[in-house]
Order: C-alpha cells, then structure tokens, then sequence
C-alpha cells in the first residue's frame, strides 16, 4: 500500500515538473513534425467558417494551405476565439494565428504581429433598419451585445456609455440580437458585410446604421521569439508577397468580399 | 490608496504578475460591480427560493389532486434537467416571445432583463429543491404534534405556520444550508447570458488585460470567501434556531 | 448521517402512478410548445416541427456526448475521491490535514470556475519521459468536472465510513486486526451500501452540469443546439429547441432519479 503511494506520488511529481516542448526555432520544429498547427475562426464568414461536412474553409484557411505548402509540410487547423488565441499560442499548441486578428499595440506586447498586415477591418453594430440609430452617441445606455475578448468592446465602452451585453462567443450573440434582447451587434463590419451581401433572408431587415470606426489592420500572430527569427521572416515574405502579386484580391474576389481599399492600396505600394 | 496602486503597477513590470484590478480604474471598476451583482443575485434568488420552497411545501398537503400533482411535475422538471439549459430555455426562449416595451427606438427594450431572467430561473431551480428539503423536514416532524395541534382546534393553515413548519425548517437545515451553498455556485452560470457578475468580469478583465493565471486564482479565493461567510453565517442561524433538548 | 441519504420518499406503488402521470405532463410539455411556435408564425414559411426534427439528429448525438463527459468524469472523480477519502480518516495529522484542505477548496469552488481553472491551466500536452500525452478540450473537461465530483465522493466516503457503528471497531479489534485489515475486511464492504444512493445523486447531478462545457468551447449538444438556432436564424424556434434539449435530459435522468430512489428504500429496509 505505502509503496503503491509512493510511485504514484512520485509519477505526478514527474508530471508536474514536466515542462512542455524545449524552445526551439518554430520553424525548425514544425519542419520537424511535418505538421504546421495554426488557429483558424470557425465561425467568421467567409474569413474561417464550416461547411456542411464539417470542414474549416475560407480565404485564411486559403492563407493558410499555401503557408503550409511553403514550408512543405501538413497543415493542421485549429478552431479558436478572440478569448483563447493568445492563450493557445503562448502555450505552444497552435504556431501562429490566422483568425481575424486586429494588430493593436496592446496585443503586440504579448503577440508578435507579422508585417506588413493582411486585411484591415473597422468596427461597426449591425442593428435594425428600423432601430433610429444614426450616430455612435445614440447608443448611449442602450443594451448593446458584442463577443468577449473583441479589442474595440472597451474603446466604445468608454467612449459612448451604450449598456454592453457580452457573450462568450459570436452564436449567443447573434441569437440575443435576433431574439431582441439587445438593440444592435458590436462587431467587426468585415463579418457584417458578408452577411448583408449574403442574400440569407434573416439579415433582409438589419443594417449597418453607422459610419465604420476604429479602423484597425489585421496581422498573422507569432510568438514573440519567433518574429525576429526564421519563422517570422518567412510569413513576413510571404505576406509582402502575397500584396505584391494581387493573389490577396484574387482570393478576396473569389470568396465574395467587398472589394477593400486597403488591398487595392497595399497591392499598389508593393507592387 | 495610489500607493497600493503604484505597488502592484510595479509588481507587472518587475514579476510579471499582473493584478490589473488593483490599478487599473476600468478593471477595478467591473470586478467590484460583479462582485456587487454576485452578491444581489444570491439574496434575491435565496430569498424567492425559499418563499417558494415554503409555497410549495404547504401546497404539497392541499386535499385537491391537481395542486399536489402541479407541485409534483414542477418539482420533478427542474430538479432533473440541468440548470444552465433552463436558464438559457427562459433568457432565449421564453425571452424572445414576450412583448417589448418601447422606449424610443424601434425594437424597445425586452421586457425582463437577464438579470432578471436569471433571478427566475435560479429561483425555480432552487425552490424546486427546497420543496423537497421541506418535504422531508415535515415529514419527519411527529405526527403526534400535528394531532395535539388538531385537538386544540387549530385550523390547517395555523397549523403549519406555528408548530409543523418552525420544527420541520430546524430539522431541515442542514439541507438547506447545502442548498444554500449550491445556489451562491449556481450563480456563475449567469454568465452564459452576459449577466455581469463576477465570472463575467474576471473574463473580461483577462482576455484583454491577458493575466489568466492571476485572476483565476483571484476568483478562486474571492468565492471561497464569499462561501465562507454563507457557511458561517448559516452555521450561526443554526446554533440561534436550536431547540434545546430536540436535537435531530 | 442523515444528511447524506436522500429525503425520505413515497412507498413504490404510487411512485410508479406518479411516474406515468409526470412524465406524461412533461413530454406533452414539447408537442404544446411546438404549437404555439407555430401559431406565431409567418405563413408561408417552414413549419417549426421540421426545422426542429431537421437538427435533432446532431442535438442527439451532442446529447450522447455530453452521457459519455459524465461516465468518465464519475469514474475519474471516484478513483481520486475514494483516495481523498481515505485521507479524509487517515490517522496521520497532516495527511487528514492536507486532504481537509483539499476537500473544502474544491467542494466550495463554483463547478463552472473549476472547469475554466482546468482548461486554462492544463497544458495541451505533457512531456515525459520523452513520450508526450496530449490533453484534448474534452479530456480536460472531464478533469475539470472530476474535480468537484472528487471532493464529494471524498466526503460521500468519509460520512460512510463513519456511519458504520463504533462496535463493529471495537469487535474487529478484539480479533486482532490491523487498522487497514479492519477498513478493507469489516467497514468497507457495510459502508459502501449506505454509500450507493448519495453517489447516484452526484451522479445525477454531474450529468446535469455537463452543459457547462459548451461555455468552455467543448462541442456537445447545448453548442449543436446553438448552431442550428443560428443557422436557421428564427426566433420562433428558441423555445422549441431549448425544450427539447430539456425533454432529452429529462428523459435519461428522472429514470435514474427513481432508480436511486428505488434503491434507497430498497436499502433501508434491510438494514
């Protein structure tokens, strides 16, 4: 009995005192493992979303395939959220993030963010046609439902005072909104966009009553060591790439999203 | 007050152990509030839990059928589905049917809010227990009291509010106060429907401040105190109801 | 140890006529909600039963899911906590101590807090000895769920052991067996009948906290439930999905609320 506890204490000392993969290059392991692990959306149309059997397209996970045959590897797509990206990453479970991530100055004292960015988005609330919203000021005290972990839910927080619902993830916000608990949906416009430009006939009513805001490029996401370092250069050049060669339009095009003038811009500064 | 501020400003930038909530306003201000709603949540929903435990003890004992058979499906539905569903069938379901009341805006604003949807269905839930704790507790009470009550002509009624109910609540405190405990647990899951109590702000404040780790274990402690006090605080009505002589 | 044992219950005869009654009500409870979605709905548009019946298949499978988180949470729970509780009644101080301490952080910590604990706080693989184990979302959910179960089963062991009466110690003693010869050989075997209903109990109620993963970002049925609701994107339909999500649990855990019920008298009346 006393010697049964001892190894099973000492086995979870083992465990405990284990630490995870040794730090070295990512891309060097990656090579290694011949499995590239990055974290995708699920639920952002057409960005990161699923269709019917399941499986994990759009234009990142596009982004992504061809990452993946750079390096000569298999990829391997993580769902993830605004809440756990960080978390996912710094942990060592995905090797960067590809999920709609807004490059802020804040995110990039944790994340490295891959320049030049991909995409830029603006923040905007899909509400009602008939909601009588026509500036920001007019949500004030108004119930506003918005997802956990968006970088833009404390900025309009603090500078139009609207009563902010936040729901762990974009499905329970959506249904509050359509369900009328809330008067309009804190989010990005490049989501809002796609479902307007959609044709689905629950959107027929809503609208983006607002001038966008706050706009805010988008990066790929990579662990701080790694930015500097092989890993980082590679995406780096990849990206640049990408805007030189207008595949990111094609793709935009082919996916069905409104034409953005950051890509026409991008596109004919690196060109 | 800043130099605690300034303390733990220093504690990030030299440790890395980011208590933002201590110096940081915004944060500060959320994780006090969702302390604040935790804390108004568990009365409200102790005090209707319990009204309605009582409710629904007395009504158990009615002579017509379909009361004692209403009580019972009651009792059974919420006793066997899990609580999250509930609360998620009243704030989504229930929540979209009801009628709006305008207030300028076309939409209006819903009718209960899901804080008080939340009341409700906690409420439900732990009064459907507390039907069973009192059950229980009067059952156990001697039917001897009950016939010496009757012969001294009180009506049913007085019955159960002078002599069945006091003795069946003392027997039944031990129960109740699990129950109790449950119910300040049961709370959390508020945060499924953006109710802003104390789970619901410590997420907020760590996926953008980015300190999990610190405000896990902050939220950690802060229930176990919170806990505490109610087991405390239950353990001394315990020793004030105590009959001496009748101790079950 | 009166606490531990369920409240007393009705003799079995009328138990059978109110579970014909009840579950009769209850079931009829999801045709009735069905109808009155109906009625508010837009004519023209598809019926609320075969949007519903569309989802239920992938509801029900999620349901499954959610069955097999709380068969292998009890029996994780229940190995830890059988060794808690025999720390719990150890003779050594600081064992008896430690396992108190123990006991109380996790029976008194919310269900829905200890499960963010685990999955935040549990690495997504562990290396050791050169073999690394990986810990999927759902495998550390269900160590987050084993937790509080642990620490009950740990007081559910406690209280059985020491409801057994002080002769039987003191008999076994005059045989001249030792202390882990008495618990294994004399106590153990009468205590774990009076130890079947409180645990059936828990059982019961892990099975109704399952739900709580979904908050987590596990894909069980309350999550698949979610996804309809917002593929479908129609208010009418909330209450009747919800409700049949509810009916579904119902029906699996009210039989074995009887069942236990059932053994409880079954149990008292022979001892």
């Amino acid at each position: 009995m006393r010697a049964a506890i001892r190894t099973l204490v000492f086995v979870l000392a083992a465990l405990i005192a284990a630490k995870s993969a040794a730090a070295e290059d990512t891309l060097e392991a990656v090579k290694k493992k011949g499995v590239i692990v990055i974290g995708v959306k699920n639920d952002y149309k057409p960005w990161g979303f699923l269709d019917p059997s399941g499986q994990i397209i759009g234009l990142e996970i596009d982004m992504s395939d061809e990452i993946a045959k750079k390096i000569g590897v298999k990829l391997e797509k993580i769902p993830v959220t605004a809440a756990n990206r960080t978390e996912f990453l710094q942990q060592g479970k995905i090797d960067a993030i590809i999920a709609t991530m807004g490059d802020t100055p804040q995110r990039r004292q944790v994340i490295g963010m891959i320049e030049p960015n991909y995409y830029a988005g603006a923040t905007n609330v899909l509400a009602l046609k008939t909601s009588g919203l026509s500036q920001w000021g007019d949500l004030k005290g108004k119930k506003v439902c918005a997802v956990q972990g968006a970088y833009y839910n404390r900025r309009v927080s603090e500078l139009y005072q609207p009563e902010l619902v936040v729901f762990p993830a974009v499905p329970e916000a959506t249904n509050a909104l359509l369900g009328g608990a809330c008067v309009g949906f804190l989010f990005d416009d490049t989501l809002f966009s796609s479902w307007l430009s959609s044709g689905d006939a629950k959107w027929a009513n809503y609208t983006m009553p607002l001038t966008s805001e706050d706009p805010q490029p988008w990066a790929i996401g990579v662990r701080l060591e790694d930015l500097k370092g092989p890993f980082g250069q590679l995406l780096s050049a990849m990206v640049t790439e990408w805007h030189k060669t207008g595949w990111l339009l094609e793709r935009e095009k082919k996916w069905g999203i409104k034409e953005s003038p950051f890509l026409v811009e991008m596109h004919k500064k690196l060109m | 007050m800043s130099g605690v501020a300034e303390w733990f400003r220093w504690l990030n930038s030299a440790h890395g152990i980011n208590l933002s909530i201590f110096y940081d306003g915004f944060d500060q201000r959320r994780f006090v509030t969702g302390i604040e709603t935790t804390l108004g949540l568990s009365l409200a929903c102790v005090a209707a839990s319990f009204a309605l435990g009582v409710l629904g003890a007395w009504l158990q004992g009615s002579k017509s059928r379909l009361v004692r058979a209403s009580v019972r499906c009651y009792v059974e539905f919420f006793r066997n589905t899990p609580p999250l569903i509930q609360l998620l069938f009243f704030y989504f379901g229930i929540g979209a049917l009801l009628p709006t009341f305008p207030d300028g805006s076309a939409g209006g604003q819903p009718l209960v809010s899901n804080l008080g949807w939340a009341i409700v269905s906690l409420s439900l839930f732990a009064g459907a227990h507390n039907v069973e704790i009192f059950r229980s507790g009067i059952e156990a009470v001697p039917r001897a009291m009950r016939e010496a009550a009757e012969a001294l002509g009180h009506t049913r009624f007085q019955i159960f509010r002078l002599i069945v109910f006091p003795m069946a609540f003392r027997i039944s405190l031990p129960a109740f106060n699990n129950n109790l405990v449950n119910l300040v647990k049961t709370t959390t899951l508020a945060y499924a429907i953006a109710v802003p109590e104390l789970l619901y702000a410590s997420a907020q404040i760590w996926s953008e401040s980015f300190n999990v780790k610190e405000m896990m274990n902050v939220l950690l402690l802060v229930y176990l105190a919170l806990i505490a006090v109610v087991v405390w605080g239950m353990g001394w009505l315990e020793r004030r109801l105590r009959i001496p002589g009748y101790s079950v | 140890m009166r606490a531990l044992v369920d409240t007393p219950s009705p003799s079995a005869a009328l138990e059978c006529r109110w579970l014909g009654a009840i579950s009769a009500v209850l079931l009829a409870l999801f045709p009735l909600s069905v109808a009155l979605a109906q009625a508010t709905v837009r004519p023209g548009s598809e019926s609320i039963l075969s949007g519903v019946l569309r989802w239920l298949p992938l509801v029900f499978s999620g349901f499954l899911f959610n069955l097999l988180v709380s068969v292998l949470s009890m029996a994780l729970g229940t190995a830890l906590g059988v060794i808690l509780g025999f720390g719990l009644i150890a003779r050594g101080t600081s064992a008896r101590i430690a396992s108190l301490g123990a006991m109380q952080f996790f029976r008194n910590a919310p269900w829905l807090v200890l499960l963010f604990y685990a999955m935040f706080l549990i690495p997504y693989q562990v290396t050791v000895f050169g073999w690394s184990i990986p810990f999927p979302d759902w495998i550390k959910a269900v160590i987050g769920l084993a937790l509080p179960v642990m620490a009950n089963v740990a007081e559910i062991v406690r209280g059985g052991v020491l409801s057994i009466p002080a002769g039987q110690w003191e008999s076994a003693r005059g045989l001249a067996l030792n202390r882990r010869q008495i618990l294994w050989l004399v106590i153990v075997p009468q205590a774990v009948r009076r130890m079947i209903p409180p645990w059936m109990n828990l059982y019961a109620t892990l099975a109704m906290a399952t739900p709580l993963i979904s908050i987590v970002g596990v894909q069980d049925a309350l999550t698949m439930t979610r996804s309809a609701l917002v593929a479908e994107g129609r208010p009418e339909l909330f209450l009747p999905m919800y409700l049949a999500l509810l009916v579904m649990f119902f029906s699996f855990c009210y039989p074995v609320a009887l069942a236990t019920r059932t053994l409880e008298r079954h149990l008292d009346a022979q001892t």
